[in-house]
């Protein structure tokens, strides 16, 4: 082939710049860590790389509601077990009120059941982050209203929620409730934590109907029907904290799947995306030397020239 | 036998000749940086002999023509390569602006979620999970008015998103339907140039020996410039004219420009090509316009559609989850987002005003439901029938794969292309392509011959004189 004057120069700018793009990719590539980055650079694992984010993402935010589960179950642990303590409470007065306990005595109790009560649809009526935790999905209204007498009693007390529950994602396709409904009565579904006809519970009427019997003397009553009633409702709260602690296990267990999870996506995605950073820099190196060399080699064919031999 | 002062003509016109060689090698040399230029070489014949009684005797030498050194069937297949690398190079820029609007890159150095594979900050594809990510967080607290102002806000991003990457592109496919029209313009004219070229070419040429090599030259880089705009057949005529052809219609006959190309609008806003007096439309493959229109009606004009197509998805399923549900003061019916495709995408102007009025509930009268909201996270990792079995998430990773096999499938044929093209310049170049080393040598052949002739003349000078001196 003909070599003409041109042809020198037009080789070697057209090298120099394969290996000038070939550096600046290289260069990218061990600055970035990245062996793509646009879409172009390798479509596939573009695609596998979004797939992978978005599952990502997803895992990040089923682990953020996990947490936010968590906390609810937390508040409503501590909540029923405070009700528990009232129950407790209310058991040891029931099997005091016998009949060596005078009348007096009784009144004194009855008072302090009043009080039970009162302490109880307080708790019952906790709040958190706004929401009322016990009305069900109502949560905008507090679960129960009381009515009082005249001497400032609780007469009766009423269940304003509903009996509906709102889960969450916890994992695709998985939802869990940590919600705990104040009464279901209707004998299916979730239940109640103050009234569940399943269990026989209903701690507001049997407490009013504690206090009635102690005013009243009914010391038969108190020692055969509310003692029979508060363990009912006791077996109804330890029904709860079993539900609620399989809960936080459940919550524990997707909390260490999901981390498991998003650790083994980043390392899919690392797969795909990560440079190797001792082959870029090899390949790296590679080019230079061979930029070099093209700079060299060239630089000494394009001086050599007949016009520096003929006079 | 010449005598003395037929050998002092034969001299002197040796020493035009080898002049003129000295002239033509000046020629190239100062040419030699000219990429149009194809070397120029002297062809120097023995003069007319005359009879003479031992024969026939030369009387010297004289220069014939002053030929161009070209292959028409190299130039031919540098026209044929010059356009598909023009196609090649059109669409490459098309589909690397595309990339850039759509502006979805990794960038694992970017903040992600606490230790999750952390993407761009500012693609379609996070602003996306950003949204459902925001649903989920509500429906885990459909009361709270901060997770529904993340949710309008994520939300917001996403339709924005799609707003200006919908404009971008939109700009696009107007700036490659603008370079359509230019470069049309600049054909007819290159046309014009060349019909013209031809005249020129034949004319000088007919009324002298030798070729219009520099005008020819002009005519090649001319052919060239066409070429790289439209896919053209140059024909070369026994007359020194080319004729041009485009798709298969003669536009260039010699000196005549028989038609140009003209554009014309499908009715759909986008501008193809035809011709102007025979109107047919013409059926590109290879050169700038061809890529630019490939490019708008291709991978740009999928891209655009498969964006609108997600987008409005997007909107009339989350509408239809959204719009029966209830709001935390119990009104419903209100759509999330209104609009219809990627282009007008925005959130309920209504919601945007009243965060409470996000409805989340399928209950009027329990504002702790989250139904809705936990139907619409849920729609993140629903495969949907519209989508071909994929999700919304799925659906746009097969859109950004589709433009990036699109770019990367260009950039691979394009760096082929320009080894073909570089293959078959350099075979041009080896062809007609100045060497300073043989205009060199050629300068010292003629410089010598010229000084030999010279001397010749001054041989016959001494001669001459002795035959004066005999009478004396």
């Amino acid at each position: 082939m003909r070599v003409t004057s041109n042809t020198f120069p037009h080789l070697l700018t057209g090298q120099l710049a394969l290996l000038a793009q070939r550096q600046g990719q290289l260069q990218n590539q061990a600055a970035t860590g990245q062996r793509i980055q646009n879409p172009e650079d390798d479509p596939t694992a573009m695609r596998r790389v979004l797939d992978l984010q978005t599952e990502a993402v997803g895992i990040s935010q089923y682990r953020s509601n996990i947490q936010r589960l968590q906390e609810y179950s937390q508040v409503n642990y501590g909540v029923v077990r405070s009700i528990k303590g009232l129950v407790d409470r209310a058991s040891e007065i029931a099997t005091l009120a016998d009949a060596t306990r005078p009348q007096d005595e009784l009144n004194i109790y009855a008072n302090e059941i009043d009080q039970l009560l009162h302490q109880g649809l307080q708790y019952v009526n906790a709040q958190h982050r706004g929401d009322y935790l016990f009305s069900g999905t109502r949560s905008n209204t507090p679960p129960y209203t009381a009515v009082l007498d005249a001497n400032g009693q609780v007469a009766s007390i009423a269940y304003q929620g509903n009996d509906e529950l709102a889960s969450s994602e916890i994992a695709e396709g998985v939802t869990v409730t940590t919600m705990v409904l104040g009464e279901n009565t209707t004998g299916t579904g979730p239940r109640g934590l103050i009234s569940d006809p399943r269990s026989g519970a209903d701690l507001f009427n049997h407490l009013i109907s504690l206090r009635d019997n102690l005013r009243a003397g009914n010391r038969d009553a108190i020692a055969n029907a509310n003692l029979t009633e508060l363990k009912q409702d006791e077996d109804n709260f330890l029904y709860h904290f079993g539900d609620i602690g399989a809960v936080q296990a459940r919550l524990e267990a997707a909390e260490s799947i999901s981390r498991t999870r998003s650790q083994s996506v980043e390392v899919l995605v690392s797969r795909e995306t990560d440079a190797d950073l001792a082959q870029t820099l090899v390949r790296l190196s590679q080019t230079q030397n061979a930029y070099q060399a093209a700079l060299q080699s060239g630089g000494t064919i394009l001086n050599q020239s007949l016009l520096d031999y003929i006079r | 036998m010449l005598g003395l002062f037929g050998t002092l003509n034969m001299g002197a016109r040796s020493l035009q000749t080898q002049q003129q060689g000295v002239e033509v090698a000046g020629h190239n040399l100062a040419n030699v940086n000219n990429p149009a230029y194809a070397r120029q070489r002297m062809q120097i014949q023995s003069s007319a002999t005359v009879p003479d009684a031992v024969g026939p005797q030369g009387t010297g030498a004289e220069n014939a023509a002053i030929m161009q050194v070209r292959s028409a069937l190299v130039d031919r297949q540098l026209f044929g390569e010059i356009s598909i690398t023009g196609l090649l190079e059109a669409e490459q820029q098309a589909y690397q602006y595309a990339q850039a609007n759509l502006g979805q890159q990794i960038d694992r150095t970017a903040s992600g979620v606490e230790g999750a594979a952390a993407g761009s900050q500012n693609g379609l594809a996070e602003y996306l999970n950003g949204m459902f990510a925001s649903w989920q967080s509500l429906s885990t607290n459909p009361t709270s008015s901060a997770e529904r102002q993340v949710l309008l806000l994520k939300a917001q991003s996403l339709a924005t998103q799609f707003n200006q990457v919908d404009q971008r592109l939109t700009n696009l496919r107007g700036a490659l339907n603008d370079t359509v029209g230019s470069d049309v313009e600049k054909v007819n004219n290159l046309l014009s140039e060349i019909a013209d070229l031809n005249q020129k070419i034949t004319n000088t040429e007919h009324s002298s020996n030798g070729m219009a090599n520099d005008l020819r030259d002009t005519r090649v880089a001319r052919v060239e410039e066409l070429s790289k705009l439209i896919n053209i057949r140059a024909t070369e005529l026994n007359n020194g004219s080319i004729n041009i052809s485009i798709d298969g219609n003669l536009v260039v006959d010699e000196q005549d420009l028989l038609d140009t190309v003209t554009t014309y609008d499908d009715g759909t806003g986008r501008l193809f090509t035809r011709l102007q007096t025979g109107g047919t439309n013409l059926n590109l493959t290879g050169g700038t316009i061809a890529g630019a229109i490939n490019a708008r009606d291709g991978g740009v004009q999928a891209l655009q559609d498969g964006l609108n197509n997600l987008a409005s998805l997007l909107i009339s399923e989350v509408n239809a989850i959204h719009q029966p549900g209830f709001s935390l003061t119990g009104s419903t019916g209100q759509p999330f987002f209104t609009g219809t495709n990627a282009g007008d995408i925005q959130i309920s102007q209504t919601l945007l005003n009243d965060p409470s009025l996000v409805q989340v509930s399928n209950d009027a009268s329990a504002v702790g439901n989250n139904r809705i909201a936990l139907q619409i996270a849920q729609l993140a990792n629903q495969p949907l029938g519209a989508l071909s079995g994929q999700t919304f998430g799925q659906k746009y990773g097969q859109i950004v794969a589709a433009l990036g096999q699109n770019l990367e499938s260009v950039n691979d044929s394009l760096s082929n292309q320009k080894s073909v093209e570089s293959i078959i310049r350099r075979q041009r170049d080896s062809i007609s392509g100045v060497s300073l080393d043989e205009e060199m040598t050629d300068l010292l052949r003629f410089q010598r011959a010229y000084q030999a002739s010279a001397k010749l003349i001054s041989t016959v000078d001494e001669m001459l004189e002795i035959v004066m001196s005999l009478k004396r």
